[in-house]
């Protein structure tokens, strides 16, 4: 079939030069070289919502725990004489933000009733006449810390149990994973509640009951990604290599766990804050005069009728928290994902 | 006894009840509208067995559904209830009772039988009354309830069926007051023994002789109903034919049922009170309760100097407390007993034992003393731990109280709230720094208030303890016990003792602010439990 | 499945037995007793009132009693009503928190279906942006922001429903709104991603290929496909119901178990808090134990162990 083939003249080649040699090597890598995080950044960047979510978390956390620079009052100084007091803005007159309130029909200047003369306060007072502002910043920051307390042990504790009990295997994972089964069958309030109630409600109470219930997710997700990196040839190889498996876990298997374990933590925190804001709503969290979201909401919500801004504020900052942990969390697991590469 | 004050909603006050009678004059009309009103309550009942009730709110119950052998009426006076007449021996000492013929709901006649039959069982440790201290004055009570003695020897006998007759340790001008209330009640032997431990564990197994008859509460739920008794003595003179009671725990979800006509009484307390103060039915039931602070002075040696007492006690605004904190019915204190409750003469005790430095507020003078009272103690400065009950008042006073004592240079409070149970077990065991108490008068007598300062008396949390005291408050119960003037002085001077001394810190006393919607009328209030009484009410 | 229900029901007798002893010896360190009025009662009667609650005893005594009353189903007896057992309380209260918890769980999760596979259906559609925005709303509001917002605005200024009390269907809608928000929201975002999935997965493409019409594709294929994963989360679903329960009873004055438990903590009524600790516990293990069963019964390709030979 081949039989009447074109003849090649000399004329059809040409000698290669330096530069086409290295346009033409198929081995080299156009794009630039990046690490797993690297492009996970990249590809974080372009989601919209999370990046404004991000953004959103960072201003919370700057005026949150520069709250000493941003107070415009002390949080726990009492002032009954200015009690109840709504948002007031200087220079700034809509209704909501100019210091009067509807009392029984009409709107009156409560600023002028309760002879303030030119105090000022951004978002109202309380029923003492604390700055409700300064004392949201204040519960902002508890209920963060709380937060970040809480997820912070509950990854240590989670991830290293993931681990050991992936990394083990046979009977001491069988054991390890019937107590997550049997924890998984409690419900976790009622855990909590149990244990602020024998710890004395608190600061730490809270902090400890809600690392000792939420560890059990990270456990379990650690634990799967374990079982599949275990078996990988970079992992024979050092163990082959004769590694101990402590130095294999921290070099080889904790950066291969990184992705998870940082989408679970955006999970776990936004958790760790409603958790905290519900056990000081009904009584049992962060006691007086310290305020977090959660007392602060409670507050307020006696008031609702009357004083709705008393809880609209404090219910929008922990609603905010916790939709830009969520939208972050939605945002970090969508560039982790091998699936959604382009 | 011993209030939490979210046990406020009791009370019960003679000021309001005049406003009611006053508004009620118009009565041609009744009978047109249904008899039937919706009552707030901020606790379920917890038992129907008048010997076991230990809270405000099931004895605000009993006293709609039964009738000790007198009934509370307004003005400090007492109606006829099961008992239409009694006398009283000269010496003080025997009390009888003449009854009337009446009849329990399920038709049997309510006899001296008993009454012997309940006091008895309220005594006896078997039954493990709470409250049977309560009877430590009727002969012998208290060797019964040590157990020491059989319940027949208590110093109440029936003779006959309707002529009861008690013996008292000691003369008691106010036990008429005593006989008012629940734990004083008869009790249906056959019903009691019929249902043993379950006797008053919900509306059927118990038996009533009041106005109303309980129906719909099955132990645990939050809704029940007071339906009119036919078989009262005096059921014509009841009006109302239905009172639905409803447990609401958040003080907003009530608020908001009233204004939805679905409550026609709700209690009010702090914001909620000062926005509706303004509304035709805002209405404040006084009631005779003080709020005070206690100083541990057993376990906290500087607490014993009166200097650093006074300086803590001139430091709170109590002005500001009670108008811009509390913001509901409450009142500035005159004293440990509180206003309004007793008066001879005319002449109100608390304005006679009226001592300003006691419930002075001067934060001036308050630095002075507390600084002279470091000095006597030698001390730089005292860090103390506030304990308070954990219910909505409590916090705000508590709050509200200590920064008010950390504007004393040298000293630091911090606030310590846990449920109201702990915190009674815990001051009566002197595990407190200082505490916040209220105590609510058993019967408008001052000497209710004045028993709690004596130095061995249990609930002087704070173990203050004064000789002159102890002497007159003794002698107003033993040689002067029959002697109205010389018993009355007696305890003007103690009560002047006590807040010189500044033994304790009255804060404020109670009101009850509340929404009672104008149209009904005659609901009789009292300063002391029993509270209410709808017994006289109607719809108009 | 005889074998590994038998299983599963021993583990979940161990995990009770567990949770009793462990709330038993917690509570047994806690201060409080049954005394309202200590300093006025006699030794007697203190020994009387010991002896009611059975506290007279040695505190090992006290824990078999007390396990042996939890196999018979009593709890013992509540420090809050006089004379009244744990276990009739609990039963009498439990209606009204089934009734608003399972028509919240029912409304929350068909809601969340629908507003779930319109998302993934419409996907990057202003219909898509929509279903996230409500349910990442949803799953951020607190249920007792959203139950103080519901009786205000629902009940108060629009007089929609009835504000507060229990008594008729009427009653439960608002506390089953408050209580629906957080199934609503978790199952729509599971839905979203699970059938975003499916709707990518080859026997869809053979779907299409072979002409099959969409909404036959989504019905036949799609949705029921999606729908088995979301077995898997009604447990954890369950759990958000039981919380949310504990302070929409409370506001809306719903005579149920969640208000009662958050009541018993704030007043220390120790028998009642253990009696519904293992109350709950028993609640969410069956619930699980059911979830589990129907997810091997619908899914193929999950074999329940014990099942393999």
């Amino acid at each position: 079939m081949a039989d009447n083939a074109k003849p090649i003249s000399t004329g059809d080649f040409k000698p290669v030069t330096a530069a086409d040699r290295s346009h033409l090597d198929s081995e080299k890598i156009s794009a630039p070289s990046l690490t797993f995080l690297q492009d996970s950044w990249r590809r974080l960047r372009k989601n919209k919502a999370a990046m404004i979510a991000l953004i959103v978390l960072i201003i919370l956390f700057i005026l949150a725990f520069g709250s000493g620079f941003f107070e415009t009052h002390n949080p726990n100084a009492t002032n009954p004489n200015l009690a109840n007091l709504p948002p007031k803005i200087p220079g700034i007159d809509i209704n909501g933000f100019n210091g009067t309130i509807m009392q029984s029909g009409t709107r009156v200047n409560a600023y002028a009733q309760a002879h303030a003369g030119n105090a000022y306060y951004l978002l109202g007072t309380d029923y003492l006449g604390r700055d409700l502002f300064s004392r949201i910043l204040y519960g902002t920051r508890i209920s963060l810390e709380i937060a970040l307390i809480a997820s912070f042990f509950d990854l240590a504790f989670g991830v290293v149990y993931g681990i050991v009990s992936g990394w083990m295997g046979g009977r001491v994972d069988t054991i390890m994973q019937r107590i997550i089964e049997i924890m998984l069958s409690i419900p976790n309030l009622v855990v909590m509640v149990l244990l602020i109630l024998v710890l004395k409600p608190g600061m730490s109470a809270i902090i400890y009951s809600i690392a000792i219930t939420s560890w059990i997710n990270m456990a379990r997700l650690v634990r799967a990604q374990t079982l599949e990196l275990k078996n990988q040839e970079f992992i024979l190889a050092a163990r082959a290599l004769g590694e101990s498996s402590l130095k294999i876990s921290f070099k080889h298997l904790l950066p291969n766990l990184s992705s998870v374990i940082i989408i679970n933590l955006m999970f776990t925190i936004p958790t760790a804050i409603f958790f905290e804001a519900f056990l000081s709503y009904i009584g049992i969290g962060i006691s007086a005069p310290q305020a977090s979201l959660g007392t602060l909401i409670n507050d307020g919500q006696k008031n609702f009728q009357f004083l709705p801004y008393q809880m609209w504020y404090p219910a929008i900052v922990l609603s905010v928290l916790m939709i830009a942990f969520n939208i972050l969390g939605d945002g970090l697991r969508d560039s982790f994902d091998p699936k959604s590469r382009e | 006894m011993k209030l939490n004050s979210l046990a406020k909603l009791g009370g019960v006050a003679l000021l309001s009840a005049v406003v009611l009678a006053g508004c009620g004059s118009k009565s041609s009309q009744s009978g047109s509208k249904k008899q039937e009103i919706s009552w707030m309550t901020p606790q379920s009942i917890s038992t129907m067995d008048t010997s076991k009730m230990i809270d405000l709110y099931s004895a605000q119950v009993a006293n709609g559904t039964n009738e000790g052998l007198l009934r509370m009426a307004k003005n400090n006076k007492v109606d006829p209830g099961v008992a239409k007449s009694y006398s009283v021996s000269k010496d003080g000492l025997t009390w009888t009772f003449n009854l009337r013929h009446s009849k329990w709901n399920d038709g049997t006649p309510v006899t001296a039988k008993d009454f012997v039959f309940s006091w008895q069982r309220t005594v006896k440790p078997k039954t493990a009354s709470q409250y049977a201290y309560i009877f430590a004055n009727i002969k012998n009570a208290n060797q019964i309830n040590k157990g020491k003695m059989s319940p027949s020897k208590l110093g109440v006998k029936a003779e006959g069926n309707y002529k009861f007759v008690v013996t008292l340790d000691k003369p008691q001008s106010y036990f008429k007051y005593m006989v008012t209330q629940p734990e004083f009640f008869p009790q249906n032997s056959k019903v009691v023994n019929k249902y043993g431990g379950d006797y008053g564990g919900n509306s059927t197994k118990n038996s009533y002789n009041g106005p109303f008859i309980l129906k719909g509460w099955n132990g645990t739920n939050d809704t029940w109903k007071l339906v009119k008794n036919t078989k009262y003595w005096n059921a014509k003179k009841v009006k109302l034919q239905t009172i639905n009671f409803q447990a609401v725990k958040t003080p907003s979800t009530a608020l908001n049922s009233y204004n939805s006509n679905k409550l026609d009484y709700t209690t009010l307390s702090g914001t909620l009170a000062a926005n509706n103060k303004n509304n035709k039915a805002y209405t404040v039931f006084p009631q005779a309760s003080t709020t005070y602070l206690e100083f541990n002075q057993k376990k906290i040696p500087a607490l014993r100097n009166v200097n650093i007492r006074k300086g803590m006690a001139l430091a709170i605004d109590k002005k500001q407390m009670v108008n811009k904190v509390m913001q509901g019915g409450d009142i500035l204190p005159k004293g440990f007993v509180p206003a309004s409750m007793s008066k001879r003469n005319g002449k109100d005790f608390a304005d006679q034992a009226y001592v300003k430095s006691g419930t002075d507020s001067n934060l001036t003078e308050a630095k002075k003393y507390f600084a002279k009272g470091l000095k006597q103690v030698g001390k730089k400065s005292l860090s103390l731990t506030l304990m308070g009950a954990d219910d909505d008042d409590s916090k705000r006073a508590t709050e509200f109280v200590q920064s008010q004592l950390t504007k004393l240079p040298g000293l630091k409070v911090t606030n310590q709230n846990i449920p109201f149970k702990t915190k009674l077990t815990r001051m009566e065991n002197q595990q407190f720094d200082i505490g916040l108490s209220a105590w609510i008068a058993d019967y408008p007598d001052p000497s209710n208030f004045l028993d709690l300062m004596v130095t061995n008396n249990s609930y002087n949390d704070g173990r203050w303890s004064n000789k002159k005291y102890d002497a007159l408050v003794k002698k107003s119960e033993n040689q002067d016990a029959n002697n109205e003037t010389a018993r009355w002085n007696d305890m003007v001077q103690a009560e002047k003792i006590l807040m010189n001394d500044q033994g304790l810190v009255p804060l404020y006393q109670q009101g009850q602010a509340a929404l009672l919607r104008p149209s009904v009328k005659g609901v009789q209030a009292f300063t002391t439990s029993p509270q209410y009484d709808w017994a006289k009410a109607s719809v108009k | 499945m005889v074998k590994y229900l038998g299983k599963r029901i021993f583990y979940i007798i161990l995990t009770l037995f567990i949770v009793s002893t462990i709330t038993f010896f917690l509570m047994k360190f806690m201060p409080g007793t049954p005394l309202t009025n200590q300093a006025k009662l006699t030794p007697s009667q203190i020994h009387q009132i010991y002896k009611q609650y059975g506290l007279d005893k040695p505190v090992w005594q006290q824990y078999l009693v007390y396990l042996a009353g939890v196999v018979h189903g009593n709890f013992g007896v509540s420090f809050q009503f006089s004379n009244q057992a744990v276990s009739y309380l609990i039963g009498s209260r439990m209606g009204p928190s089934l009734i608003i918890g399972g028509q919240g769980m029912i409304v929350g999760v068909l809601l969340g279906l629908v507003l779930g596979s319109l998302g993934a259906v419409k996907a990057n559609t202003w219909i898509d942006t929509t279903s996230t925005i409500v349910s990442i709303l949803l799953v951020s509001i607190p249920s007792f922001v959203l139950a103080v917002l519901l009786q205000y605005y629902l009940g108060l200024k629009l007089r929609w429903f009835p504000i507060a009390d229990w008594g008729g269907f009427i009653y439960t809608v608002l506390p089953t709104m408050a209580l629906a928000a957080s199934p609503l929201a978790e199952t729509a975002r599971f839905m979203r991603t699970e059938m975003v999935d499916v709707l990518s997965s080859d026997y869809i493409e053979l779907a299409k290929a072979k002409g099959l019409g969409k909404v036959g594709i989504i019905y036949h294929h799609a949705l029921r496909n999606s729908l088995i994963p979301i077995i898997t989360i009604i447990g954890p679903l369950t759990v958000n119901i039981m919380t949310g329960s504990m302070v929409v009873e409370n506001i809306f004055s719903v005579p149920g178990i969640g208000e009662q438990f958050v009541k018993s903590v704030l007043t220390n009524d120790y028998p009642t808090i253990m009696g519904l600790t293992i109350v709950y516990c028993a609640m969410l293990c069956v619930v699980l134990l059911i979830t589990d069963i129907l997810y091997g019964l619908i899914d193929p390709r999950i074999r329940l162990s014990g099942q393999s030979n």
